[in-house]
């Protein structure tokens, strides 16, 4: 196999997601109302192929519920495709649910530890890190104060500055450039480049395709569960302005 | 076997992720409480005061010393009931997490049962305490404690995989661990001997792993014996065995958590 050459290969993935409409959870209801446990069936991704190559930053665009985040997930393992499957080479960080298992009473800098080692740093790595998150951050003076006392603009700088410090071979980013104040956004913006620079494989899923041109080489675009059109930004993205305006 | 071998991968590279959880397990869950860690003493020792009056002077239990006895069963006891029917909640509770961040699934329950087994580690201080207020004293016998742990260590923990993974799907589990540890209470020699139990009986001790490992505390620190080592040495394959199985039903079952909590 070329892993050596791909950071990710979707091999011909499908994913299905139960919708319940209302959920039998426990084993009485199962048995009583095992008729009428509502179930449909939504077939979200339909045979996807896609080949990342090692330094090269996608965007996968599309109208909602066309799937991207969807393919997001499955690339993280948080869900499992139900058909085919998907290789990642390298270590992967995903920027797609900023702050989860932050802890409301612990200090930042406690939450720094926590939230990289979800990551899977260790100890010393984190060590070593904790300065530049500290200081991309611009919460020097507020690190050592409960993250319940931020504003929501904190929490995210935060949360942002951990998850891109965590030195992953792959980011998975899903419309989070709108993240802080204009300073901060800015700031997010040419860290993202800086990251390109240095050879890191990225993934965005986002709306805004000022950013999209900006960013990336190449384009995806998911429509209904498939792959609609794949190739140079400039390209895809025209037509896909000409398509939905 | 692949997978057999990534658990240990896994865990290393997401090593300090275990510590900070098992820390945070510990803390967490006296935080609010007055006494705080104390109470992973207090709550131990009060407990064996009540069964000692119940079963040792209201019911007369004529075994000797029965409060030595008594605490060598419920100590490990509490261990293994209290890892269960946490187990069987941590998937639930860290639901938000689980849907949002990838992270091995297998350093929840993990943690938990850990952060119990400090517990135990730390209560076994109430065992050495009672067995000198009894005059019995400490023998080289006790240089088998961490042989018997870890058989206790390793059952927990393959139990504990399947428990939490299987609640995630079957909520009433939940409730159901806590009528079948009450059950499994009685089915195993704490507050009894095994001598006691009438011979037509003896296969329900006899099947159940946790009767062997508490009567290998108790060889130890009550009767001062030499544990059936052999017995225990089988119980140690079979757990190891039994670990494994629960882990590949984990895995199997945790790629839908996501989807399902």
């Amino acid at each position: 196999m070329q892993e050596n050459e791909y950071s990710i290969i979707v091999d011909n993935v499908y994913k299905t997601f139960n919708v319940y409409l209302d959920k039998a959870n426990t084993i009485k209801e199962k048995l009583m109302f095992f008729k009428r446990n509502k179930k449909e069936k939504r077939e979200v991704l339909k045979g996807i192929n896609l080949k990342i190559k090692k330094g090269e930053v996608v965007a996968l665009i599309g109208i909602n519920g066309s799937g991207k985040s969807t393919l997001l997930k499955l690339m993280t393992k948080i869900i499992y495709p139900n058909k085919g499957r998907i290789i990642t080479e390298g270590k992967l960080t995903s920027l797609l649910e900023l702050g989860a298992g932050f802890h409301p009473d612990f200090s930042g800098r406690e939450n720094i530890y926590f939230n990289a080692s979800i990551f899977g740093l260790t100890k010393k790595e984190i060590d070593n890190r904790l300065n530049d998150i500290i200081e991309f951050s611009e919460l020097r003076e507020y690190i050592d104060n409960p993250v319940r006392t931020y504003s929501s603009g904190m929490f995210m700088r935060l949360a942002f500055s951990v998850a891109i410090n965590v030195n992953a071979d792959i980011l998975l980013i899903d419309e989070i450039l709108s993240v802080g104040d204009q300073h901060f956004q800015e700031k997010c913006f040419a860290k993202m480049q800086e990251l390109k620079q240095q050879g890191k494989t990225m993934i965005f899923v986002t709306h805004s395709m000022d950013s999209v041109r900006q960013l990336c080489d190449r384009t995806v675009w998911l429509h209904q569960g498939v792959i609609r059109r794949d190739g140079p930004t400039n390209e895809v993205v025209d037509e896909y302005i000409k398509e939905t305006t | 076997m692949k997978s057999n071998m990534n658990i240990f991968k896994n865990i290393y590279k997401y090593r300090e992720l275990l510590k900070t959880s098992v820390k945070k397990e510990i803390r967490g869950k006296y935080k609010h409480s007055f006494l705080g860690v104390l109470w992973s003493f207090l709550n131990p020792l009060l407990q064996l005061l009540v069964y000692a009056f119940v079963f040792g002077t209201i019911l007369k239990n004529p075994q000797e010393n029965y409060v030595v006895f008594l605490c060598c069963g419920l100590i490990p006891w509490t261990f293994f009931s209290a890892a269960l029917s946490r187990a069987s909640f941590t998937m639930v509770e860290n639901g938000n997490i689980i849907k949002k961040v990838y992270f091995p699934r297998e350093i929840l329950p993990i943690s938990i049962v850990t952060s119990e087994a400090f517990n135990f580690i730390i209560s076994t201080i109430i065992i050495i305490a009672f067995v000198f207020i009894y005059g019995l004293g400490i023998t080289k016998y006790i240089l088998f404690y961490p042989f018997v742990f870890i058989v206790q260590y390793i059952f927990s923990i393959g139990l504990s995989f399947i428990v939490s993974s299987v609640t995630v799907y079957v909520r009433d589990l939940q409730h159901l661990i806590g009528v079948a540890l009450q059950l499994l209470f009685y089915a195993t020699p704490i507050v009894y001997s095994t001598q006691t139990i009438p011979e037509q009986y003896r296969w329900i001790l006899n099947i159940n792993p946790m009767s062997y490992i508490i009567n290998g505390y108790r060889d130890i620190f009550y009767y001062q014996t030499m544990p059936d080592l052999k017995g225990l040495f089988i119980l140690l394959i079979a757990m190891i065995a039994f670990c494994a199985v629960g882990y590949l039903i984990f895995q199997k079952l945790q790629k839908g958590f996501a989807e399902e909590l």
